[in-house]
């Protein structure tokens, strides 16, 4: 399927820690299997519009994609080759009302929000409303935690029955997904991992409070890494952990206890006593160990540490569920399994970890829902529904969708597309994969 | 029952006592760790004769008696020494023990077997772990103490009988604490050694192990010397005092264009990422000072367990949080950043407390711990602040050392009945 020209607008969450999340939708070009498409989903599901006026149900797709902090140039350069920032609404296809794109307005939040306010001025020509950051990661995990919410919806293809997955635990390396009941939802421990941490109470739509945070996040694993490691990149980095042992760099209660468990007080001879305990040895400096082993147990201590924290935040506010997002995780087996059991082992079983598939567009998605409330268009997000087959690949490094012409195509990490349709006002939107095979929309 | 010490006897019937010979020593315990080997051990010592209100005691003999049961005891006065090692280097410590003739310290249970002589209380894993090597080399055997008992027992005795040994430090201000006996329990009392051990103490031998980290002492030098090369915990500490940590941290402002974060009451000061400037590709680990990674691994370990420590204060309702173990040794930055993360972050309603015997915990407790079993018991009875002339672990400056020369000089007077 091809992207049309015109994009909507687009939402940025740009961390400016190290990394800018960039959302935008694109709409479809009119096309008669479009308009079949979307009448036959009117008819199936029975919308009318009743005495409202009828509005144009919009497809299109929303787009996720990533940029490193330092590679801002290559971003905007990626919204000007795509005209993110020209897009605003094609007055032939929305009513009048649509405002002139003179003065265009992009949504942002994160830090760089304020950072590159002025690079966006002057490369652009684009004012940045900056949204708060904190409002932004709420609205966007009550959003997607919202998707698993929604009413099933007739399909017109569909392999598979409809699953709702965006909320996982994943312990030893089995992931499953989690059914939350809408009126179990609240309140709930947000953990945002990006550079550093926040922790954030969500006792309700637009209802939170950051709690805590700490300072040894992704930022602290990827700047002890690269100089332990001279590794290039947080995925380098990772990839390393995976062949890692951490027995001859951790101190375990083991090694004190001449290999034995301590098990008065519950510590197995396996379990760590002192991260990079080991390392005091005069007989050996950095370049004697293998770099596998630092980075993985820069890993476990980071991921450890986190748990822990995020487990007693949770304890302190009764809170049953923490959910953790931010791009220190981004899909990767092992950190989710390490925090996972962080969680389970301080908590006895109490508590459990769970993780949500967009992770790292938590603030970007929220960005884009907040021009709901500031009207500045009339795109209101109601009710989603999602569709696409199990083991779609929506977390991970790897490039999906077509080329994108000149720009260097390292900058670009990942890119996930989902179709919208967008019923103008008052409804909702369903969501299409443009995965082959598996289509399904609903509209209301 | 009578017991019978080396060097200590008791006799009632007489009303004399066969004295220890001066400076004779007893009671040897160590506590073997994962990087740390702490020793105790007492000596009795005729030419001590201060006590804290500066009253001379007599030498020889002490006129002074102690009633216990329908049975008097002398007081004897001595002073109980403090030594460390480092674990990777045991033989040091064996030599010590040699060379200092501590191997007939222990007590025995006149009862025992020969064989069984030479027991020496010993706590930690590596009671452990080295076992064998304590009866192969020195023919001691190691009688093993639970780690969790002794530092709490440690504890609570420090706090109750020395006289200035819990301080605060805040704004770079220490103060001493007064302890009030009844008003002690309960506390949380967090060990800081190569890992961390968070203890809430609820009375004598009262106690639960609630938490701990495994990013501790441990962490801190390891790190520190992959990072630096530094040769030992107290040259990375040194240097710490020169270091910039904004050069490698990633504070608030960096990320909000210098501003501050006020709507969640973050400073632009506010460290947001440890280490969160090093991902610069343009710069290598050369390119660092080492003064600033180490402090900002300091300041980064030290508020991450004030951060933990408060967490556990607060989930039990605790209003004191020692800290013991060989973390701090007196350096200002540490105890500032763990004070400030301690009082900050639970308002007030928290407080950081150190130990100047911090390292010492577990050999005290084990030390304590001859007082059980019919062994012959060493009761403490008084223990005095004695000025030592050198070590000192209170003030700005760091002053332990791992040198078996130096390892001696840190004292207690203190007097002692035995039963």
């Amino acid at each position: 399927m091809e992207l049309t020209s015109i994009a909507l607008n687009f939402r940025i969450q740009v961390t400016a820690r190290s990394l800018i999340k960039l959302v935008y939708f694109s709409r479809h070009e009119d096309r008669s299997i479009d308009d079949k498409r979307k009448r036959s989903i009117k008819e199936r599901l029975g919308v009318t519009n009743g005495n409202r006026r009828s509005y144009p149900i919009l497809g299109g797709r929303l787009h996720f994609v990533k940029f490193e902090t330092s590679k801002i140039n290559e971003c905007l350069d990626f919204i000007n080759s795509k005209q993110l920032h020209r897009g605003g609404m094609d007055s032939r296809l929305w009513l009048s009302e649509a405002p002139p794109s003179d003065d265009v307005i992009i949504k942002a939040t994160g830090g760089g929000a304020h950072k590159f306010a002025d690079l966006f001025k002057e490369r652009l020509g684009v004012s940045i409303d900056k949204e708060d950051e904190m409002d932004c990661l709420v609205a966007g995990a009550n959003f997607y935690l919202s998707l698993m919410l929604s009413v099933h919806l007739g399909s017109l293809e569909v392999e598979e029955d409809a699953i709702r997955h965006e909320a996982f635990t994943h312990m030893e390396g089995h992931k499953e997904f989690v059914q939350i009941d809408h009126n179990d939802l609240f309140p709930y421990l947000l953990v945002n991992i990006g550079s550093g941490v926040s922790m954030i109470k969500v006792d309700g739509d637009g209802k939170f409070q950051r709690v805590s945070g700490t300072n040894v996040g992704g930022g602290t694993y990827w700047g002890l890494g690269r100089l332990l490691t001279k590794c290039k990149s947080f995925d380098d980095l990772l990839e390393l952990s995976q062949r890692g042992d951490n027995r001859t760099i951790d101190m375990l209660v083991g090694d004190i206890y001449g290999g034995m468990d301590y098990s008065k007080i519950g510590l197995s001879a396996s379990t760590i006593a002192s991260s990079f305990g080991k390392t005091i040895s005069e007989n050996k400096e950095l370049e004697d160990y293998r770099p596998e082993d630092i980075s993985l147990s820069l890993l476990r201590m980071i991921s450890y540490n986190i748990g822990q924290i995020s487990y007693l935040n949770a304890l302190r506010f009764g809170l049953k569920r923490i959910f953790f997002g931010g791009f220190f995780i981004r899909g990767h087996a092992y950190t989710m399994d390490t925090i996972s059991f962080a969680v389970q082992f301080w908590s006895n079983g109490d508590a459990q970890a769970m993780f949500l598939r967009h992770e790292g567009f938590l603030g970007a998605l929220g960005a884009f829902m907040s021009y709901e409330k500031h009207g500045l268009d009339d795109l209101m997000v109601h009710q989603l529904v999602e569709r696409f087959p199990m083991g779609a690949p929506y977390i991970g490094g790897r490039i999906h969708g077509p080329p994108l012409g000149d720009l260097n195509e390292k900058a670009i990490f990942h890119a996930s597309k989902f179709t919208l349709f967008i019923n103008k006002l008052g409804s909702g939107f369903g969501f299409l994969t443009d995965q082959p095979k598996t289509i399904s929309g609903a509209v209301f | 029952m009578e017991a019978r010490c080396s060097g200590i006897e008791r006799n009632s019937e007489d009303g004399g006592s066969k004295a220890l010979a001066p400076d004779e020593i007893s009671h040897l315990a160590l506590d073997i760790g994962g990087t740390l080997i702490k020793l105790v051990y007492f000596s009795r010592n005729d030419s001590w004769s201060v006590d804290d209100k500066g009253a001379k005691s007599p030498k020889g003999d002490s006129p002074l008696r102690v009633s216990c049961s329908n049975l008097d005891y002398p007081i004897l006065y001595g002073r109980i020494h403090f030594a460390k090692f480092e674990t990777i280097k045991v033989n040091e410590c064996l030599e010590f023990i040699r060379s200092k003739k501590l191997l007939h310290g222990g007590c025995w249970h006149h009862e025992a077997p020969v064989s069984d002589k030479n027991v020496i209380k010993a706590t930690g894993g590596g009671a452990y772990k080295f076992a064998d090597l304590f009866k192969e080399n020195l023919g001691l055997n190691l009688d093993k103490e639970d780690e969790m008992d002794c530092l709490v027992s440690g504890a609570n005795f420090l706090l109750k009988a020395v006289h200035h040994e819990a301080f605060t430090y805040m704004d770079g201000q220490k103060e001493f604490v007064q302890i009030d006996h009844n008003d002690l329990y309960p506390y949380l009392l967090v060990n800081i050694g190569s890992g961390v051990s968070m203890l809430k103490v609820d009375g004598d031998g009262k106690f639960e192990r609630v938490s701990g980290t495994n990013v501790g002492g441990g962490t801190f030098w390891g790190l520190g010397r992959l990072l630096t090369k530094c040769k030992s915990f107290d040259e990375l500490l040194e240097l710490s005092h020169q270091g910039n940590n904004r050069v490698i941290d990633m504070l608030v402002g960096d990320i909000y264009g210098g501003m501050d974060y006020s709507k969640f009451g973050l400073a632009s000061t506010t460290i947001a990422s440890s280490f969160g400037k090093a991902i610069s590709e343009n710069k290598e680990l050369e390119d660092y000072r080492p003064e600033d990674v180490a402090r900002s691994l300091l300041r980064m370990i030290s508020n991450n367990i004030g951060q933990i420590s408060y967490l556990n204060a607060l989930r039990f309702g605790l209003k004191r949080i020692f800290f013991g173990g060989f973390f701090i040794r007196g350096h200002a930055y540490t105890m500032d950043t763990i004070s400030v993360a301690v009082n900050f972050w639970s308002k007030g309603e928290a407080k950081a407390m150190f130990l100047r015997h911090e390292g010492f915990l577990g050999a005290l407790g084990a030390f304590m711990s001859y007082e059980k079993n019919n062994y012959d018991g060493l009761m403490v009875h008084q223990l005095v602040e004695q000025v030592s002339t050198s070590a000192s672990y209170s003030g700005d400056k760091i002053h332990s050392s791992l040198a078996g020369d130096l390892n001696d000089s840190e004292s207690i007077g203190c007097s002692v009945y035995t039963t």
